[in-house]
């Protein structure tokens, strides 16, 4: 426990404290402010991360095949495996960031109650966290008190928790891979409603400050994709309704009409993904990946 | 994921004020928090520990109707002409009748109250966490004056000679004229104060978030001298003759002297806990307990324990003990009361109803 608090707990706690010292004592502020900079710092992980689930879902198809024509699991699995391999993805390459991640959400939490804990006894918890820099100690106490909450308390007024939902939706919509699965369509079906529902329901037990996190954190994985994937590729109409009110031939899709380079590139990955199983699937692969590369290139160089 | 955010936010929950409210003894009652958001007199003749009354009563509401739900005590109660009175966090002052128990008056304030009340000349002084400063006639309740400070009040008001002496989380001190609230002067320090001040020799006395014991000139409001540790000074100070004792939340109880602030101990005695409870001198000892509970007796001279060993009341312990002739009185966070003597043999009394 003592290490955990060394190296996460208390460098973010005091991040947070120079953070509020920098915006002026608003501490709302420099909670936002801070989440910014996790997801700026956190950002190569994130994206490996949706790089990886997308890849996975572009090769469903295929590993259903393998499942459908190995019945006994060991050989699936191994053949599976193998697959993976030959497709050059990694299974876990989507939970690898995530889990590398989960330490800092989960310090952030800690760090968090005991900055806006609010109570006499958090604040005097707090003293024995911060650094014994002037600097810090100017900036105590720290004002609770943000917009209409209580960073300490909960936001009874289910305000910030739709605010929490809503983003957490938005977010899942767009970061969700299509996928032509129907398995996997209804799990991240239940996935778009279930996460909003249960941040929200969180958002009500716990200190508001944490709700501010995650509705910022939200917001800036919206930003994020925006600035990763360019304006064309969000219809916010389609994202905003329900996936049963979109068209049928769109519900996979729920970003909307996609941009010609966002097609070209999903083009490109899914062909390479399909190629690639294939290769996997069959004997000779190495010749036959060479010369797909090699057309590959060519229809990139067409496309320019 | 999910079953991650679910331990994390179990990890996480609310923090719920606990309390550190103090005893005080009025006529062989004992009037001390013995549970969250309780108060009981606790007659102790002959220590027969039978609880006289419990505050908050079933039957009795706020004058809005609402019920009477005090969530914690942190003020020390105070007596004076057999009322009790004292501030809760629930913002609400109240004023209970010694005898009964019965409330006398009620009154609201802007937000919660830490601080204890100060008593003297039938009014009575109470900080909130609204920031200010409030004066209630000490018989009926009535609001005298009030003076707002530019953040929460956290610690107990000292009055002494027609001045109110308070300090503030704006990181400043004020003084006050007694009677009309006018601000005197005032003192701003680097960081928020939540200690209470004490006076010696014209010397105003107060720590702070800033690690700093600051010795003020009463009279104007200058700085004599300062002392730096490494942690706050939340404890209120006590001064012998010419030494101020002073625990600090980094574990360590610190002797100055009270004419230029220079330590009068060969090195500070470390409990190795942070002690917000206030010093008190239990006869010839000095009696000093951490957070964590353990008691330390130590020689007032030099800092050298009395006892072999510290004795371990095993509860978190924040409110400052009562040293009443050979017997100091100390009241753990949960409710349960010790009492202590000089020679370090401690017991718990045991409440009867």
């Amino acid at each position: 426990m003592f290490l955990w608090d060394l190296v996460f707990v208390n460098p973010i706690t005091n991040a947070l404290v120079i953070l509020n010292n920098i915006v002026l004592g608003n501490f709302g502020v420099a909670i936002i402010l801070f989440t910014i900079m996790m997801r700026l710092v956190t950002m190569p992980l994130t994206l490996r991360q949706i790089r990886s689930s997308r890849a996975l879902s572009t090769l469903q198809p295929k590993i259903q095949e393998l499942q459908k024509k190995y019945k006994d699991p060991k050989r699936r699995q191994e053949e599976t495996m193998k697959f993976y391999r030959e497709a050059g993805v990694n299974p876990l390459g989507c939970l690898l960031p995530m889990l590398v991640q989960f330490p800092i959400w989960i310090a952030l939490y800690h760090a968090l109650r005991i900055t806006v804990g609010g109570t006499p006894e958090s604040v005097i918890g707090l003293s024995q966290r911060l650094y014994p820099w002037g600097y810090i100690e100017q900036a105590v106490p720290l004002e609770n008190n943000f917009l209409w909450m209580n960073l300490g308390q909960p936001d009874t007024s289910l305000i910030l928790a739709f605010i929490v939902f809503a983003s957490t939706y938005v977010q899942q919509r767009l970061a969700t891979p299509a996928t032509t699965d129907p398995r996997t369509q209804s799990t991240n079906q239940m996935m778009l409603w279930m996460m909003p529902l249960m941040f929200a329901f969180f958002t009500l037990q716990v200190p508001s400050g944490l709700g501010v996190y995650w509705a910022m954190s939200n917001i800036a994985g919206v930003a994020m994709y925006y600035f990763t994937h360019g304006p064309e590729p969000i219809n916010w109409r389609t994202v905003l309704l329900p996936p049963s009110a979109a068209p049928a031939g769109r519900q996979a899709n729920r970003r909307g009409e996609p941009s010609p380079r966002e097609k070209a590139s999903a083009e490109q990955a899914a062909e390479e993904a399909a190629e690639a199983a294939e290769a996997a699937l069959s004997p000779g692969s190495k010749r036959k990946k060479r010369l797909r590369h090699g057309r590959s290139r060519g229809k990139r160089k067409d496309r320019r | 994921m999910l079953a991650t955010l679910f331990l994390a936010t179990a990890c996480v929950g609310i923090a719920r004020p606990e309390g550190w409210a103090g005893p005080t003894l009025a006529d062989d009652r004992l009037v001390a928090s013995i549970a969250r958001g309780e108060l009981a007199a606790v007659d102790i003749k002959d220590s027969s520990g039978q609880v006289l009354w419990r505050f908050p009563p079933k039957d009795r509401k706020h004058p809005d109707g609402s019920k009477i739900e005090p969530e914690a005590i942190y003020s020390t109660p105070v007596v004076a002409d057999g009322i009790v009175y004292f501030g809760a966090y629930d913002g609400w002052v109240y004023a209970l009748d010694l005898d009964s128990g019965g409330i006398r008056w009620q009154v609201e304030t802007g937000g919660p109250i830490i601080g204890s009340a100060a008593v003297q000349d039938g009014v009575v002084y109470v900080g909130s966490d609204d920031g200010q400063l409030y004066a209630f006639d000490a018989e009926t309740g009535d609001l005298q004056w009030r003076f707002k400070s530019g953040d929460s009040i956290w610690a107990t008001p000292l009055v002494a000679d027609d001045v109110v002496y308070v300090a503030s989380m704006d990181k400043k001190v004020y003084a006050l004229d007694a009677a009309s609230g006018e601000e005197k002067w005032h003192f701003k320090a680097k960081s928020g104060l939540p200690s209470t001040p004490v006076l010696a020799n014209g010397t105003l006395l107060v720590g702070g978030m800033d690690s700093r014991m600051h010795a003020l000139d009463a009279a104007s409001g200058e700085e004599k001298w300062q002392f730096k540790a490494d942690d706050w000074f939340w404890t209120r100070p006590l001064v012998l003759e010419d030494t101020v004792y002073a625990g600090c939340l980094n574990g360590k109880v610190y002797a100055l002297d009270v004419n230029d602030g220079r330590p009068k101990w060969e090195q500070p005695f470390d409990t190795g806990e942070p002690v917000r409870a206030a010093p008190v001198l239990l006869d010839d000892v000095l009696l000093i307990v951490n957070r964590k509970g353990e008691l330390y007796g130590l020689d007032p001279q030099d800092g050298q324990p009395v006892w072999p060993l510290p004795i371990d009341l095993a509860k978190t312990i924040l409110s400052d003990p009562l040293a009443q002739g050979d017997m100091a009185f100390i009241s753990a966070q949960g409710g349960d009361l010790f009492t202590v003597n000089k020679d370090g043999r401690v017991a718990l009394l045991t409440l009867t109803e």
